[in-house]
């Protein structure tokens, strides 16, 4: 616990909205599209984008990243498939061909390998975007800040997480956490540990009133650099959060958590995604 | 001016399943703080969809503007109830505009296929020509363009031209402009164009005139005096290459006040009434629109076939009635003892056993009389009891000119006999191609009036349908102006080749005439500011909103106040006003004393003929029609018969 003695819960002050402000999201799209015997070849693309809002709250895109590729067991392709395969797709993320024969378990693996480069995209595109942010520009984050030791410890970077797999209080602080009132915010805490490489401070903050949902609903995780200084700006960021509730990311599912400018950046990568990945056109037909 | 600048897409062609480009229909999205809007013209190219060369001309006629919202309770939900906080939404929400274009052209013409899904730029002047299929005739080696007024759309215009073949004939011709009284500018905008064909009128298609007719107030009372004009008009004059001047030649024609010598007009300003022309016509130029005198219900077969004898055997001839007296019938006076005569004839001579004379019946004599007498006192000043007339000079119509009938303030029984016989004899004498001119305009306002597209089959509508129909053969060209088209006679209004709209009402936009055109555009024609009005004509396979500068004529309000009408002077005045207009020298002590003690009706009469024929000593012509003055003593009464009552011979109350 980095405030207070222990977690406590504070209601939020009136916002104050920075300007400009960056959203960076990413998006990712996989599908089994031929088969070597058991053998399944994925056709996927990650991309990720970053939007800057401008005076008029109107985002422009700043930054944009994509990748399209194939996944496949190299290994495990007969040898007349695999020179077809390699000719046609220049991008192949090759995979342990040892599951080929669980295709449940096999495309947990593919889609874990997709959601790594997915990752990987953002991280990179992070970077950049941080290292091009104004003097006084934010960027926010879908998900975790930690990723990347750089944007970790950027003074103006925020990562936003909808999903809260990993508990990091327990006891009264997570029921505190949990059962937090709309328009609070817990104290900050240091997280570490994990899947995080970087220390980083985090707290809660509930968007809309879970009463009547689950206790995940409208619930934020919040993530700022490891400084003191982000202990005394938690109030104010949390207040700017909270304003972003409007307008509502409908219609994704997870709107309650989902800030507009994060949807909208998702929605702009969509729309430029290929309708069908590129490589599938250049496969054997499944 | 239009920038000739590398064009920059303003927008891109979208299609979907639910909402195809066709080949007479697109839709394309532009930024949210575009220029364009409805109306606006638009080019779609076709370079980088793998139709190079191909090139669409479109016409915005519907636009869309839509959000991501998904429903409008999320805007409420997070705004929490609260509109005013519904604006303090740190992001805006993704919002589109989206437009439906109407295809006005694609180059190439064959083969016809759906609008390319390429990049959209708005039109230039050389665009719109094309658009609009003006190149046919604004570049060809005998050019008939007519400038109508300017498109106007994101900060350029172009001039729109009509074809003069189309509007002036003879492959169509007419035009007809509807809209609301007062704000549609109907009149305005036929005075500009009237204006732009004199400038344009091709010499290959020789001589033209206009004709109006002024049914309202001062309305056209000032073509010849200068307009105030902005700027802007003048910038918009110079774009369209149409002098900013006013008409060069007006001859104004006015009817008399029941006096005889007063002009029954609005322009009687000192400066200017000496530019108006007295209309007065006698029984010869009444008699043969006698149709147009009696109602429906008075034209039977019995009182036609009297007229027609009337017409055929008494006017103008020598003509004994069987009493024993000979009559030579040239005016009203004539007429009207023609008709005692024979009622004393047959009353008196015949013992009013006979009640029928030459065949016709008493009754159908009476009937007729009392409607052809009646029109000399309903329209007293226009028609004359006794005297020449004074008309429009028939064979010698200029070219360039626009002749103006004020009868505003005319009985409307005379407001149709001066509207069925000017137009009449338009026809005739441009069928002989004795009219001077080779084209002639009429300009008619209040075709609700004139041409209603129900009610009785008067003169003036079947005539009005006739000039409709075969006018454009003649150069016999109508331009017609209402309120409310769907209650003009449809044949009227269909076979006007060109259509103007102003600012319309929404109830007659909900009319069926209407159902072509889309809600944004009838919105649009709804709110229409002044000076913008909307065309149809042939060459334009969709209606195009254009603006024309102000008229650079005096407005008819204006006029008055510029110009104060004069009160009505004395008879004594009023002569000599007219005299001295013919004839500078005559000395205005010298007409009061000629016409001292003598009758009105014989200097009106000696006045009219003095304007007629218009000889060098006017004085001494006038004192030589007017004769010797007769001392009153040996004065002859004039012939004034009571004619004796008849018996009753039937509950006819003629």
């Amino acid at each position: 616990m980095v405030e207070d003695s222990e977690l406590q819960v504070h209601p939020i002050p009136e916002p104050q909205i920075p300007n400009p402000v960056s959203f960076l999201n990413g998006m990712q799209r996989w599908s089994v599209v031929a088969y070597d015997g058991v053998a399944q070849i994925v056709s996927a693309y990650v991309a990720a984008a970053v939007c800057r809002r401008d005076k008029r709250g109107v985002l422009h895109a700043t930054f944009e990243r994509s990748r399209a590729f194939a996944i496949a067991p190299l290994d495990r392709l007969s040898p007349t498939l695999r020179p077809v395969l390699e000719q046609a797709v220049p991008d192949i993320e090759p995979v342990d061909g040892e599951l080929v024969g669980q295709p449940a378990r096999y495309l947990e693996q593919v889609e874990s390998t997709v959601r790594r480069a997915r990752a990987h995209l953002e991280r990179e595109l992070a970077e950049a975007a941080t290292a091009a942010l104004g003097a006084d520009e934010w960027l926010v984050l879908d998900g975790l800040l930690s990723r990347s030791p750089a944007v970790a410890r950027h003074p103006r970077a925020l990562g936003v997480i909808k999903s809260h797999g990993a508990q990091f209080l327990d006891g009264r602080g997570l029921e505190r956490a949990l059962t937090l009132p709309a328009g609070h915010r817990t104290s900050v805490f240091a997280v570490r540990g994990g899947h995080t490489r970087t220390e980083v401070y985090s707290w809660y903050l509930r968007l809309w009133p879970w009463e009547g949902n689950n206790l995940q609903y409208g619930l934020l995780r919040v993530e700022a650099r490891a400084d003191r200084e982000t202990i005394a700006r938690a109030p104010a960021l949390s207040s700017w959060l909270f304003a972003e509730r409007a307008p509502l990311a409908t219609p994704a599912t997870r709107w309650d958590r989902l800030l507009y400018p994060l949807h909208h950046v998702e929605e702009y990568l969509k729309a430029r995604a290929p309708r069908s990945p590129a490589a599938r056109s250049r496969l054997p037909v499944a | 001016m239009i920038d000739k600048a590398i064009p920059v897409p303003i927008g891109r062609v979208v299609a979907t399943e639910l909402k195809p480009a066709t080949p007479h229909q697109f839709h394309f999205w532009t930024p949210t703080d575009t220029t364009i809007g409805i109306g606006a013209i638009v080019k779609v190219g076709g370079s980088g969809t793998g139709e190079e060369g191909r090139v669409v001309y479109g016409v915005v006629t519907e636009g869309f503007a839509y959000s991501d919202l998904a429903t409008p309770l999320h805007d409420v939900v997070g705004a929490e109830g609260d509109p005013t906080r519904a604006v303090e939404a740190p992001t805006a929400r993704q919002q589109i505009r989206y437009w439906t274009a109407a295809v006005l052209r694609q180059t190439p013409e064959e083969p016809l296929q759906p609008v390319p899904l390429g990049q959209v730029y708005v039109a230039d002047d050389a665009d719109v020509a094309q658009a609009l299929r003006m190149d046919s005739y604004l570049y060809s080696a005998t050019p008939t363009a007519i400038p109508v007024g300017l498109y106007t759309s994101a900060g350029r215009d172009a001039p729109v031209y009509l074809d003069a073949d189309f509007l002036l004939g003879p492959e169509a011709a007419h035009l007809n402009i509807s809209g609301m009284s007062g704000l549609a500018t109907k009149t305005s905008a036929v005075e500009f164009l009237l204006a732009s064909i004199f400038a344009h009128f091709p010499a290959h298609k020789g001589r033209v005139a206009a004709v109006c007719f002024n049914v309202k107030g001062p309305d056209l009372c000032f073509l010849d005096q200068p307009a105030d004009l902005s700027d802007e008009d003048r910038r918009r004059y110079e774009r369209l290459g149409v002098p900013s001047t006013p008409f060069e030649r007006v001859q104004l024609y006015a009817p008399l006040k029941a006096d005889g010598v007063n002009l029954n007009t609005l322009r009687t300003h000192p400066d200017l009434v000496d530019d108006v022309e007295p209309l007065t016509w006698g029984l010869q130029e009444v008699v043969d629109y006698a149709e147009v005198l009696l109602n429906r219900d008075d034209i039977d077969a019995k009182a036609d076939a009297f007229i027609d004898f009337l017409r055929d055997r008494v006017l103008g001839r020598t003509f004994d009635d069987g009493f024993g007296t000979t009559h030579r019938v040239q005016t009203f006076a004539d007429l009207d003892r023609l008709f005692r005569s024979i009622f004393d004839g047959l009353e008196v001579i015949s013992g009013g056993r006979s009640d029928t004379w030459r065949t016709h019946h008493i009754a159908t004599m009476r009937k007729v009389r009392n409607r052809l007498l009646n029109i000399s006192t309903r329209c007293k000043g226009l028609v004359t009891d006794d005297g020449p007339s004074s008309d429009l000079p028939w064979q010698d119509f200029k070219d360039r000119t626009v002749y103006v009938i004020d009868i505003a303030n005319v009985d409307p029984l005379g407001q149709d006999l001066v509207f069925a016989r000017v137009v009449s004899k338009l026809r005739e004498q441009l069928e002989r191609r004795e009219l001077g001119v080779d084209a002639v305009v009429v300009f008619v306002d209040e075709l609700n009036k004139y041409a209603p597209g129900d009610g009785p089959d008067t003169y003036v509508k079947k005539m009005l349908l006739d000039i409709s129909e075969r006018g454009r053969y003649l150069g016999l060209v109508l331009f017609g102006a209402e309120q409310f088209r769907s209650q003009v006679h449809r044949r009227v209004v269909g076979n006007a080749g060109t259509q103007v709209f102003g600012r319309m009402d929404m109830d007659e936009l909900a009319t069926p005439g209407y159902q072509v055109l889309t809600p944004a555009t009838k919105n649009k024609l709804a709110t229409l500011p002044i000076g913008e009005l909307m065309v149809r004509h042939p060459h334009f396979t969709q209606p195009i909103f254009i603006r024309f500068p102000k008229p650079p004529v005096l407005r008819g309000r204006d006029g008055v106040e510029r110009f104060p009408p004069a009160a009505d002077v004395p008879f004594e005045d009023a002569v000599v006003r007219q005299l001295v207009r013919l004839d500078r020298r005559v000395r205005p002590n010298q007409v009061k004393d000629l016409i001292a003690d003598r009758e009105p009706d014989d200097v009106r009469r000696a006045l009219a003929a003095v304007r007629r024929i218009r000889p060098d000593d006017v004085l001494a012509y006038f004192r030589k029609v007017l004769g010797a003055r007769v001392t009153p003593e040996g004065a002859l009464p004039r012939e004034h018969h009571t004619v004796p009552p008849l018996n009753p011979i039937s509950d006819e109350p003629y």
